[in-house]
């Protein structure tokens, strides 16, 4: 009812509101899809790697997500790349490694990188195309309504929800500490230092929250029963789960053939 | 048959003095109480004992023992006890359960676990929004509301439970004036067959809501009466002061010129009357 492009959540979620195709689809055929296509990129050669990769990142500028996966993609896989290069293309030594000067390159290196490359890219893609078109609300009434215990539910939720005003906490610790004269701007010897003393504080009142919390869905009748009603579960279409059925079979026989070849 | 027992209870965490000490309290179904104190009294310990929340897991009363409607609290099952009594706590932050992502989602959540049919949640959790003035932050995540839009929603979530008592621990703590007496308004409209019982420090809230005072001090309830007889008691005016209209008409008692027998104003319209009638009874 409500979540679906909700624009006021304050969580750090990566969901891009929309109406797509991608984004209509049961969350949980989305979670088996991008398993399946995770085990898929291990037993595919790099072109079909590359193939999955260019699928999933053109349905995600149709669901309106270009953005978000650009933005994601090139802060992840730049990187990624440029460490990838440097250990397999430079660092180790292979049978056509070249000599030039000080500098050194091994082609196969490269060829070996790109394919770890692509094969990470590929899966990224894979993973941004579920985060951006699954609000995990959905995603939890999802798995409410197919009878998931209601304790792994809270596992997928609560890291989610809590992390903002955690980092809120932390900020205002960091806040606190520096006005009572903590020096987080001079050398790193100094910052080690001065690192308990964010640290400590957080996680005690980490911990003193879990048991507020505790108390508070105990008092909800959390897990009282081993079900919950959920409203407005994310439509389950009857295709949708014979798709979820085929790729649930498929899965651990990609898995056994990846293993036995 | 009582809403709460609690007889001679004395406890304490580890082997400290007792938190409570000796406390003897019956709530009947429907009572509006406020059980006031000072820092450390022992309120919130005694608010999380009458909503079952203590004693936790290794932890025991060193005497006494607290039962409701007849059963001790360890009797209850979890959701029964749910159903009875609901806690709303000091921090509103700290009562959000960590699973919802919408202000709808947090209040429908207590109710889903209940395992209610879909139209009763939708009505309870509509009453709730209403009640609370929750309506237009519906879509909010329940984190990003303000202290006051979180304590609001704390209740609402208690409230949808449709418990038969609720435990307010300091619920306007953190508000300012103007706040606070809209939820004290929001509060005196609930359901009159609800136990309502409110810890607080402050005399306004109680005033506000309760029809019956205990005053607790280290642990022992020193005082358990009508508003007339808290707001006169000594250990009252030490630990609160009294509202000002309050604190002159003791004044003037205790300089002979207000009879016993009048009762003693605690708002500005109680004042007007009462200390007309003070005035000509004196001439």
């Amino acid at each position: 009812m409500i979540t679906q492009g909700s624009s006021q959540t304050g969580t750090a979620l990566l969901y891009v509101p929309g109406n797509s195709f991608i984004h209509r689809m049961n969350p949980l055929t989305k979670l088996v899809g991008l398993l399946w296509l995770a085990a898929t990129t291990f037993m595919l050669p790099p072109g079909g790697m590359a193939v999955i990769f260019a699928a999933t990142f053109l349905f995600g500028v149709l669901a309106g997500a270009g953005k978000a996966f650009i933005k994601r993609l090139i802060l992840t896989l730049g990187p990624f790349a440029i460490f990838l290069f440097v250990i397999h293309g430079v660092l180790i030594e292979r049978h056509d490694t070249i000599q030039h000067e000080w500098i050194s390159f091994s082609p196969e290196g490269a060829q070996y990188m790109l394919k770890i490359l692509v094969r990470v890219a590929a899966l990224l893609a894979a993973s941004m195309l579920f985060v951006t078109t699954t609000h995990p609300a959905n995603l939890l009434k999802a798995l409410d309504s197919h009878g998931v215990p209601p304790g792994i539910a809270y596992l997928i939720a609560s890291p989610l929800l809590l992390l903002e005003p955690f980092s809120a906490r932390a900020r205002a610790i960091r806040d606190a500490q520096q006005a009572r004269g903590l020096d987080l701007t001079g050398s790193w010897k100094a910052r080690v230092k001065a690192f308990p003393a964010l640290l400590i504080p957080l996680v005690t009142l980490a911990l003193s929250d879990l048991d507020h919390r505790a108390t508070v869905l105990d008092g909800r009748a959390f897990r009282a029963r081993p079900f919950r009603v959920v409203l407005d579960a994310p439509v389950d279409r009857p295709y949708e789960c014979w798709l979820r059925r085929a790729l649930l079979i498929a899965l651990p026989l990609q898995i056994g053939v990846l293993l036995w070849l | 048959m009582a809403l709460i027992d609690i007889d001679n209870l004395v406890f304490g965490y580890g082997k400290a003095t007792p938190v409570l000490d000796g406390v003897n309290l019956s709530i009947a179904h429907g009572e509006r109480i406020a059980i006031l104190g000072g820092n450390g009294s022992g309120k919130t310990t005694l608010a999380q004992w009458i909503a079952g929340s203590l004693p936790r897991p290794g932890m025991t009363a060193r005497s006494g023992t607290l039962h409701a409607e007849g059963k001790p609290w360890s009797d209850w099952d979890a959701l029964k006890r749910a159903e009875t009594i609901q806690f709303v706590g000091q921090i509103p932050s700290q009562q959000i359960s960590g699973f919802a992502f919408t202000v709808y989602d947090e209040i429908v959540f207590g109710p889903g676990n209940l395992g209610l049919e879909e139209a009763e949640i939708r009505k309870r959790a509509n009453w709730a929004l209403d009640t609370c003035n929750l309506r237009h932050l519906v879509e909010r995540d329940p984190f990003t509301l303000s202290g006051g839009e979180q304590q609001r929603l704390s209740i609402a979530a208690a409230l949808v439970m449709q418990p038969k008592a609720l435990v307010l621990d300091e619920p306007t703590g953190n508000f300012d004036p103007e706040s606070r007496d809209k939820l004290l308004n929001q509060i005196n409209q609930l359901p009159e067959d609800l136990t309502v019982i409110l810890c607080d420090m402050a005399l306004k809230p109680a005033l506000a809501i309760a029809r019956r005072f205990v005053l607790l001090d280290e642990g022992r309830i020193v005082a358990d009466s009508d508003a007339q007889a808290i707001l006169a008691h000594p250990r009252t005016l030490e630990i609160f002061g009294a509202p000002a209209v309050t604190e002159a008409a003791l004044a003037i008692r205790a300089a002979g010129r207000w009879p016993e027998s009048k009762p003693l104003p605690f708002t500005y319209g109680q004042a007007e009357t009462l200390f007309k009638e003070v005035s000509h009874a004196h001439g």
